[in-house]
């Protein structure tokens, strides 16, 4: 009874307080996403980056493409210096910018206007998953070489970082609010995801990548019987572990 | 020497240095013939190391006959031993290296906005006015042009930089007495590496004559002691 009483006691105290604390209080809720975020990249280089995504499709992910795209931007090819990590800074400018462009790519129907249920949160993260792949079609082509230079050593750990982003972002957008361990599994299941669907659809000839589709669902229903399974193999565990730890404190070991 | 002193190291630096600034136009992937190759200046460059090195790489990698390489230093000497050198490569009577004596604190004889690549490398510490000298590059580059600089700097890790003090103070100075015959010339080489600005510091030089400085602005080469510094004239 006593933390209830405290409780009430504190939310009393808070409730008697005058009026003028108020907007306080309220500027102290910052919330990023209710505030314009700056440019993810400074102006010159993502004019060259920009300019030079538009070769990718014909020179794809290379050298070439960034001097096209610097002299497109009014710079020179040795301009192309003011990007140190050369030909990754530019695939890292595209999964920047493919993750930023998600919130305004994929629009929810506000709860409450639709008749019918309203989306569950598995069904987002569905349509912002595919969306976000469906935004590498143009380049899917030069997927496949973009994938290997992000798989190069010195690249490894930025490269699995935006994955993470990413999965972040999608979670996020869903309006999932988990604040448990699911938190990470839900996160690090999707990134495993969105990588075996991103190397799938490199191969897919499919009409509108209907074939990725396919595999992306079939690894999700994997990933559901996976958790549940998983889930009933941590109770037994648990309750094994208590179990045994029981029964040695019975015997009089001390634990 | 400088093998001697630096266990050969500098030979991967300027190597590096010039592969990752990648000079040359490769005549397959450029649309315009307009314009033919870069015009590069390296200053401080008497002895031509890296000046060859640029044409080399611009012959080699990028199939480009016409970037030409100016070699300008204040020392008479050392662009002297820079042309034997030159005898020795297919640069020498070339339209493609060129050498003049010049100060780099004032380039009167390079016109502005010309110049699409400034390279100074373990020069700019002797620089009486740095400020100065940043300042003339600036002017010679073309928008869009880059101010690449290769220095010594100051080691990160506090171990390795009590080593290489120890090095650079004990043996740097005995190794030119014995094999030089000139212990202050060298004194005055390590004493000159410790007043040199940091890698924040000179970053912060290089942004303030005006050059957009790409990522954190420079690249450590070997924990410290020397650091690459990069700067791109806005367009």
């Amino acid at each position: 009874m006593a933390p209830i009483r405290l409780s009430k006691s504190v939310f009393g105290t808070l409730r008697v307080k005058p009026n003028h604390t108020l907007p306080i209080r309220q500027r102290c809720l910052y919330h990023s996403y209710e505030h314009d975020q700056p440019p993810p990249f400074p102006e010159a280089e993502s004019s060259i980056l920009s300019a030079a995504m538009r070769h990718v499709p014909d020179h794809g992910f290379t050298n070439a493409a960034l001097k096209f795209g610097a002299r497109d931007a009014g710079y020179l090819d040795v301009s192309t210096n003011l990007l140190p990590r050369g030909v990754f800074d530019l695939i890292n400018y595209h999964l920047v910018t493919q993750r930023l462009a998600l919130k305004d790519s994929v629009q929810f129907p506000t709860e409450g206007q639709v008749e019918g249920k309203a989306m569950g949160v598995g069904a987002k993260v569905r349509a912002l998953t595919l969306a976000r792949l469906r935004a590498n079609g143009p380049i899917i082509h030069r997927w496949q070489e973009a994938l290997a230079i992000m798989a190069q050593p010195t690249y490894a750990p930025a490269s699995v970082a935006e994955l993470a982003r990413l999965a972040d972002e999608i979670w996020f957008l869903a309006a999932d609010t988990s604040v448990d361990s699911s938190w990470y599994t839900k996160r690090a299941s999707l990134s495993a995801l969105y990588a075996a669907s991103d190397v799938f659809m490199t191969q897919d000839t499919s009409k509108d990548f209907i074939e990725t589709e396919q595999f992306f669902d079939a690894r999700l229903k994997d990933v559901s019987r996976m958790g549940s399974f998983m889930g009933a193999v941590g109770e037994w565990v648990g309750y094994t572990g208590h179990s045994a730890v029981n029964v040695l404190r019975s015997k009089g070991v001390r634990i | 020497m400088n093998d001697l002193m630096s266990l050969g190291i500098h030979r991967l630096w300027k190597d590096h240095f010039v592969r990752n600034l990648n000079p040359g136009r490769n005549p397959l992937t450029s649309s315009s013939s307009s314009e033919k190759g870069w015009n590069i200046l390296d200053i401080a460059g008497g002895t031509g190391d890296i000046a060859f090195r640029m044409l080399d790489h611009a012959s080699t990698i990028n199939n480009d006959a016409h970037t030409k390489v100016t070699v300008a230093d204040i020392n008479p000497d050392m662009l002297a031993e820079g042309r034997k050198r030159a005898l020795e490569t297919p640069y020498a009577r070339s339209p493609r290296l060129d050498f003049i004596e010049a100060n780099a604190e004032k380039l009167d004889m390079i016109p502005d906005a010309s110049i699409d690549l400034y390279t100074v490398a373990f020069g700019i510490r002797n620089f009486t006015h740095k400020e100065a000298a940043i300042r003339e590059a600036y002017r010679v580059l073309k928008p869009g042009g880059v101010f690449a600089c290769m220095e010594f700097s100051k080691v990160n890790n506090s171990l390795f930089d009590a080593v290489y003090k120890r090095w650079s103070f004990s043996a740097i100075p005995l190794i030119g007495q014995v094999v030089a015959g000139d212990r202050d010339s060298y004194q005055y080489l390590v004493e000159s590496i410790e007043r040199f600005p940091s890698q924040t510091e000179f970053r912060d030089m290089i942004k303030d004559a005006g050059f957009l400085v790409p990522g954190q602005g420079w690249e450590d080469l070997t924990g410290g002691i020397a650091a690459i510094h990069k700067g791109v004239k806005p367009a």
